[in-house]
């Protein structure tokens, strides 16, 4: 058995709603995230020893004082945590932050651990940020003089992804109507408003395959989760959460590099996640699974193996992932209607796993879910993570 | 070519001679000596056995489309006058994979698995980048 199972445990989260608020400071969506997910934990904060902050991407000066321990000073911590350190992967930054925390809570090196997300994309100066989002993760000498970007990606997955399995734009368009019934039920979400496949589909047209309502929109956000050992978890305040399983694979950080668009990392990344959790994917109650654009939930529910190749456009058509559906997926929204905030996307996506095992989740509650999973891609979807996580101890 | 506004490719020291052959119109890639795998885009080592031992030769200049994008709007400021164009992914007939555009041809004729040939478009004195068109 994986040394971390039944080790560790996540004890609380808290979130700030996403959306476009000029007037919050990046540092208030940070420290009002902390805040809740210390308060809510029962935990002392003197007990935290070790704050990770993922990266952020407005502005360079408020990511360097998040690197410089600004947050231990703020939360009045200073002299008694050991370590301060970012984690950073983009919108893989939930997955891989995660399984930093449990490693250095297994081997010892950190008993309680805040992890804490922050951004203002949505807030920051428009030009800005389509050209930061246009250029980064496209290789300078080998894409972008082609005119290849960001906003693009979509596009070029979806075209292979439907010459091979058929798929249509129609099952493609279909994954927004599914993010926008589940933000409607979360007062954190920014595009609460529910769409149609026919609405989505006569938006403009950005590329091949792809419209305006195929796109997310840059938001700002913030949150933050407290993981701890599963002994100290037991006198807690909240029902733990439990890290079951693992796995991971990078597969480009150049587009045109990577073998198959279709597939990624994901078939790997999941048959390792499961194996390590003792799990196949019958048992998943819940897919909280990473956006982006509407291709990759489809990739990535065949990857997870919850659809056989090129039946996950039908399943997200025939309102399967919807609230009631066989297999809720994406319960905030994600990306798509949650809101866009650079690497706290995808920490969202997991804040919300977190959200619905603990069965905090209000409206939109999964009820007796007791098996979820999580996955999340950085960059240009370079990489496919796939987290397992439990609501019994292992 | 005076007026040339889009990006053009940063050079590093060991993708020189790739954009020295462009200019030239020839499509050149790297071979390693020591393992035989070809390298593209240019590696400082080979990317399958990290020796330093690479050498450049000429490419057949033809291959496949393996995914394809027409973009139409919120382009790259830069491509505002060039919308509608064809992004491309093209897999050469020696298995390396390059980003590039689809020229000469309809948008709505660009399809997966399409085979295609090279024709070079000089961009400036320096520059001249490696486009694609079908295959004759």
């Amino acid at each position: 058995m994986a040394p971390f199972k039944g080790k560790v445990a996540i004890v609380s989260f808290g979130e700030v709603p996403t959306g476009k608020f000029p007037n919050r400071p990046c540092l208030a969506s940070a420290l009002e995230s902390c805040r809740q997910a210390i308060l809510d934990s029962g935990i002392q904060k003197d007990e935290i020893d070790t704050i990770i902050p993922t990266g952020t991407f407005y502005n360079r000066r408020y990511n360097t004082d998040m690197v410089f321990s600004k947050l231990v000073e703020e939360l009045g911590l200073l002299g008694r945590v050991k370590t301060n350190m970012q984690v950073f992967a983009g919108g893989s930054s939930s997955s891989t932050m995660l399984k930093t925390a449990v490693g250095l809570i297994t081997a010892g090196l950190a008993k309680t651990i805040l992890c804490v997300q922050s951004d203002k994309t949505g807030s920051a100066p428009v030009q800005e940020m389509i050209d930061l989002f246009a250029t980064f993760g496209i290789p300078e000498e080998w894409e972008t003089p082609f005119g290849f970007f960001m906003g693009g990606c979509g596009s070029i997955f979806a075209t292979r992804y439907m010459y091979e399995t058929g798929a249509t734009h129609e099952q493609i368009a279909s994954v927004v109507v599914s993010m926008r019934k589940w933000a409607a039920l979360n007062p954190n979400a920014m595009l609460r408003r529910e769409l149609t496949v026919e609405e989505v589909l006569s938006s403009k047209l950005v590329a091949t395959n792809q419209t305006t309502r195929e796109g997310n929109v840059l938001a700002d956000g913030g949150a933050a989760f407290i993981v701890t050992s599963a002994e100290r978890a037991k006198d807690l305040r909240n029902p733990p959460v439990y890290p079951l399983g693992f796995g991971g694979r990078v597969c480009h950080y150049g587009v045109s590099q990577d073998k198959d668009l279709t597939r990624l990392g994901f078939p790997e990344a999941a048959k390792e996640a499961y194996e390590m959790a003792g799990i196949t994917a019958k048992d998943i109650d819940i897919a909280e699974i990473y956006d982006g654009y509407p291709i990759y939930p489809l990739i990535t529910l065949e990857g997870l193996g919850i659809c056989e190749r090129g039946e996950a456009g039908q399943f997200v058509l025939e309102k399967n992932t919807w609230p009631g559906g066989k297999m809720p997926m994406t319960t905030n929204g994600g990306m798509l209607a949650q809101g866009h905030t650079a690497a706290g996307g995808g920490f969202a996506v997991l804040v919300e796993a977190i959200r619905q095992l603990m069965g905090k989740a209000g409206e939109r509650q999964v009820k007796g879910a007791k098996i979820a999973v999580e996955t999340s891609m950085g960059g240009t979807f370079m990489d496919s993570h796939v987290v397992v996580l439990g609501r019994e101890l292992p | 070519m005076k007026g040339y506004r889009k990006p053009l490719p940063q050079m590093s020291p060991w993708s020189a001679p790739f954009w020295e052959g462009c200019r030239n119109y020839e499509l050149l890639i790297q071979k390693c000596q020591d393992c035989q795998a070809f390298n593209f885009y240019p590696k400082m080592y080979c990317a399958n056995c990290l020796s330093s031992n690479l050498e450049w030769v000429k490419a057949s200049g033809k291959g496949k489309v393996y995914s394809h994008m027409t973009v139409y709007a919120y382009q790259p400021t830069e491509f505002a006058h060039d919308v509608p164009y064809v992004v491309a992914i093209v897999v050469l007939d020696e298995g390396v994979r390059m980003m590039t555009n689809i020229v000469g041809c309809p948008p709505e004729k660009v399809q997966c698995e399409m085979r295609v040939e090279v024709v070079f478009e000089r961009a400036t004195e320096e520059i001249t980048l490696p486009k694609f068109k079908p295959a004759t």
